[in-house]
């Protein structure tokens, strides 16, 4: 986990247990302990609209993790996100209303019906590569969305699926800081799954796959499987976003798996920075609070009632430009803004930067 | 051998990703109707300078970082390949060298001329010094022989009406008797249209055949400069570029180069 | 009958649309997936100068597709010049961000709403009755001929056209095209500017015929099979699978299920993935170039 971390010279990791280790020095320990303080003490003195909107942060940083995992690690590219979302939210809400199925199954049996449309994405990824494997798993997003519609117009459930809340002997979540951490501990167990995952020999064949294929395949690693697993993985975890989102909504429509959803993954995992689980939350976070940064920017217009009606579209056209931005001026993302803030503080006073390349 | 220098390469340095430096002070000089040879084993820098020369730098993320490369009293160095080439420099590359999916009389209709040249033109001026690619004009590109491709590969960059052709490795991949046919053309073109013309090559037997001057390029310096006649008479070049001593007293090919290098440099 | 009118219909205007697909990925290799954006901006175009140009059709279409082509130019030297040279795929998540943002603009500029730039116009659109007992309205009628005439143009301006031969060549080999003293942005701006100018067309007349709503970028996105079916890098491919995602469309619709049409298409695709994925008439190795 430390490519690419600045630290300061003279640190050097002289065991394995040093190497295995989730943090390397003090100062990381004393400030990932404060953000866990921090995360714990927000749902106590946040109203229920930031508390909802961190909850949203979560669901967000779950897909973007899985999508960082595909695209940013094993370089596999989807623009069909949303549908597997959608997949795992519809799984979650057909298994209730037609089996009235407790979340403890349906959980699992979203990360199944997952895993599965993961090989369904991953299979083209044999064959295809780059803009061919994007188009193939944004039609399989039209797929997922048309057999979602079907199902709700065939039932009868035209405006959506209703799900009840989630119990657990006999408590039904309801309760908005109980939601809080029940997401929380979801987003950092993907997260703590992530950080295990790369850094054992998937992460590394996924690196080696995405480095260069036919390098790759030479060294013996296995494309096709890994492959095959990066989707599977990918697919699984978003799928079980996608429930979660549909439990914690207590809703699931298609209207809520447009293809902009896959977009706005998308621009997650640009805004923060490919090839970093660090960009993914980052992005999630950006892009989840984005609109109700433009919404409390246009309160402060004059006449502010008048642009109510307009919300939607000045979310598309400022979405388009940051991500415009960050596509023109910051391909590295957040995540490299971070760093070279970092590296400005390390370096300090002086300004040479590394050269170009030799830090990867 | 009054005329005025065409192109002058000034002590050019070349750097890669802002890290390697492949070419370190180059001083070359071509006159108007020269043929120049620039000789050099791998990665002593030749396909690097004909590209500092053509404008293909910025595609590989390098750069001129020191020197000039003036033609017809015009600074080049770092401009656009297209603006080079309508300033009359045209370049046949190694690879790639044709559009393989475009007929042969594609390939001569797409090259940039000059507006009052016509098409017809165009091909008149291929099928004087390459009459076969007349038999050859709606065959596609991709189909064709290599001695073939390389005719129109430099039947095309004459379309562009070149002061200056810059041909990169012709003999690559080629049959000798093809090689000594198309250094006879390059006279010919030299002859009939007055174009100036550098050839790169590893094989130096061939171009220093043609050559009228040679620089022998090694890490990125010019090591020797001389007439062609002259270099070709010159033991280095014909121990270790033409091979015609015998190969029991063959040395390793570094040291000695380094004892001569010295020699020649501080002896 | 009405069937096989309905399928021409529809052929003719995912073709019409794919072409622009097509010409910007042979030329750049990049996809636009802004497309579908840039052609309903045509119609709204059409909008505006009907406006302006009250009175005078003639003057307001002719101004429409002029201003079409200017903005296909304008996303070239303004946003997708920068892009060149980096990766493809970071290039295709440009169109994808420069259609959310058209997507918005326009919403904001002309609402939401359905709207007819034909009646702002003055145009009526009878139906015309065919021979063998068929009926097919006017503007239908018109975007079918147009798209056999802009098919016809593109393929003599590519086989024979001077930059129509330096764009083919651009797309084989840009480094060879730029020593060879093409200028290879002006290349891809004009690109850019067909690709924007043909599928602006398509907007229009579709708007023309059946009216104008920010639903029409499905229709955008529908023709991406289309081009891809038939091979994403040739012309002949964009006509015969705009045929076959049209046929299938129709057919499915009429005989299955109405529901159907958004997703034909995309099966139609994925099969095709399967089966040849660098579709009918593609080129094999540009599996391998991107």
């Amino acid at each position: 986990m430390s490519r690419g971390m600045p630290r300061a010279s003279g640190y050097f990791r002289t065991d394995y247990a040093q190497d295995l280790a989730l943090t390397q020095t003090r100062l990381e320990r004393a400030s990932l302990l404060a953000f866990a303080v921090m995360l714990a003490a927000f749902p106590f003195l946040a109203t229920a609209f930031y508390l909802d909107l961190a909850c949203q942060v979560f669901l967000a940083a779950i897909g973007a993790l899985s999508l960082m995992l595909l695209t940013g690690y094993a370089g596999q590219i989807s623009l069909g996100h949303a549908g597997l979302l959608a997949a795992g939210a519809f799984t979650a809400g057909i298994l209730f209303r037609e089996f009235n199925a407790p979340f403890w199954v349906t959980l699992p049996a979203a990360a199944a019906v997952g895993a599965l449309l993961g090989i369904v994405f991953g299979l083209p990824s044999l064959r295809l590569r780059g803009l061919y494997l994007a188009v193939s798993t944004l039609a399989l997003h039209f797929v997922v969305v048309y057999l979602g519609g079907e199902y709700e117009s065939k039932r009868g459930y035209s405006t959506g699926i209703m799900i009840d809340a989630p119990t657990i002997g006999g408590y039904a979540i309801t309760n908005g800081r109980v939601w809080y951490f029940v997401l929380l501990v979801a987003a950092a167990a993907t997260l703590l799954i992530c950080i295990n995952l790369l850094r054992s020999r998937t992460g590394r064949a996924w690196r080696a796959i995405r480095a260069h294929e036919t390098v790759a395949e030479a060294l013996g690693i296995n494309i096709a499987a890994y492959k095959l697993l990066a989707f599977v993985i990918s697919s699984a975890m978003a799928a079980v976003a996608g429930a979660l989102f549909a439990y914690y909504r207590h809703f699931v429509s298609v209207e809520a798996f447009s293809l902009f959803l896959s977009i706005q993954y998308v621009a997650m995992i640009i805004v923060g920075g490919m090839g970093s689980l660090l960009g993914a939350l980052l992005g999630a976070v950006f892009v989840t609070l984005f609109p109700y940064l433009i919404e409390a920017a246009l309160q402060q217009l004059p006449n502010a009632q008048s642009y109510a009606g307009v919300l939607f579209a000045v979310n598309y056209a400022a979405f388009g430009v940051v991500m415009i931005l960050f596509l023109l001026f910051e391909p590295l993302g957040l995540v490299g803004i971070w760093h070279r803030v970092q590296h400005y503080f390390l370096l300090w006073p002086f300004k040479h930067r590394p050269v170009a390349g030799a830090g990867k | 051998m009054s005329e005025p220098a065409l192109l002058t390469v000034e002590k050019l340095e070349v750097v890669y990703h802002r890290a390697i430096t492949a070419v370190q002070g180059i001083s070359l000089s071509v006159r108007k109707g020269q043929i120049v040879a620039i000789l050099g084993t791998n990665g002593a820098g030749k396909s690097t300078t004909l590209r500092a020369i053509s404008g293909f730098l910025g595609i590989d993320d390098a750069r001129v970082t020191d020197g000039s490369v003036t033609f017809n009293g015009k600074r080049i160095e770092n401009r656009q390949p297209n603006e080079i080439t309508r300033l009359g420099i045209a370049l046949v590359p190694e690879r790639d060298k044709v559009f393989p999916n475009l007929t042969v009389i594609e390939n001569l209709t797409a090259p940039f001329a000059p507006a009052h040249y016509n098409r017809r033109d165009n091909e008149v001026l291929a099928y004087q010094f390459f009459p076969r690619l007349a038999e050859l004009r709606s065959r596609t590109a991709g189909l064709l022989s290599g001695g073939e491709r390389q005719m129109l590969a430099l039947a095309s960059a004459l379309v562009c009406r070149p002061e200056l052709l810059l041909v990169d490795e012709l003999s690559l991949g080629l049959a000798p008797v093809v090689v000594q046919d198309l250094m006879a053309r390059l006279v010919q073109i030299r002859h009939e249209l007055g174009t100036t013309i550098v050839v790169v090559e590893q094989s130096a037997a061939a171009a220093l055949n043609v050559a009228d001057y040679g620089y022998v390029l090694e890490n990125g310096r010019v090591v020797l400069d001389g007439e062609g006649a002259r270099l070709r008479a010159h033991g280095d070049i014909q121990e270790f570029y033409l091979g015609q001593t015998s190969s029991s007293d063959r040395r390793s090919y570094r040291s000695v180069k380094q004892y001569r290098r010295s020699r020649r440099w501080y002896g | 009958m009405q069937l096989a009118v309905n399928i021409v219909v529809l052929s003719a205007i995912y073709a019409l649309i794919a072409c622009g697909y097509v010409l910007i990925y042979r030329v750049s290799r990049v996809l636009n997936l802004a497309h579908g954006e840039l052609m309903m901006l045509g119609a709204y175009l059409l909008l505006a100068t009907a406006a302006s140009f009250a009175g005078n059709p003639v003057a307001a279409i002719a101004a429409a597709v002029v201003l079409s082509l200017a903005v296909g130019i304008l996303v070239y030297v303004f946003l997708m010049r920068k892009m060149t040279g980096e990766m493809v795929l970071a290039a295709v998540l440009t169109t994808v961000a420069l259609g959310t943002l058209l997507r918005g603009l326009m919403v904001l500029i002309w609402s939401a709403q359905q709207q007819y730039p034909g009646q702002a116009l003055g145009f009526a659109n009878p139906a015309i009755a065919l021979p063998g007992g068929g009926r097919i309205s006017t503007f239908a009628a018109i975007l079918v001929v147009t798209t056999a005439l802009v098919y016809g143009g593109l393929f003599v301006f590519l086989r024979f056209g001077r930059w129509g031969v330096r764009m083919r060549a651009a797309g084989q080999n840009p480094l060879l095209a730029a020593q060879r003293g093409i200028n290879l942005h002006a290349v891809y701006a004009l690109a850019w500017g067909l690709s924007t100018l043909t599928g602006s067309m398509a907007g229009m007349l579709i708007a023309l015929d059946s009216g104008l709503t920010s639903s029409m970028t499905v229709i955008g996105l529908k023709a991406f099979p289309a081009a891809l079916v038939g091979g994403l890098d040739s012309l002949v491919g964009a006509l015969v699978g705009a045929l076959i995602i049209g046929a299938a469309e129709v057919l499915s619709i009429q005989y299955i299920d109405p529901l159907l049409s958004d997703v034909v298409p995309f099966l139609v695709l994925i099969a095709m993935l399967i089966v040849r994925p660098w579709g009918l008439f593609g080129t094999r190795e540009e599996l391998d170039r991107v």
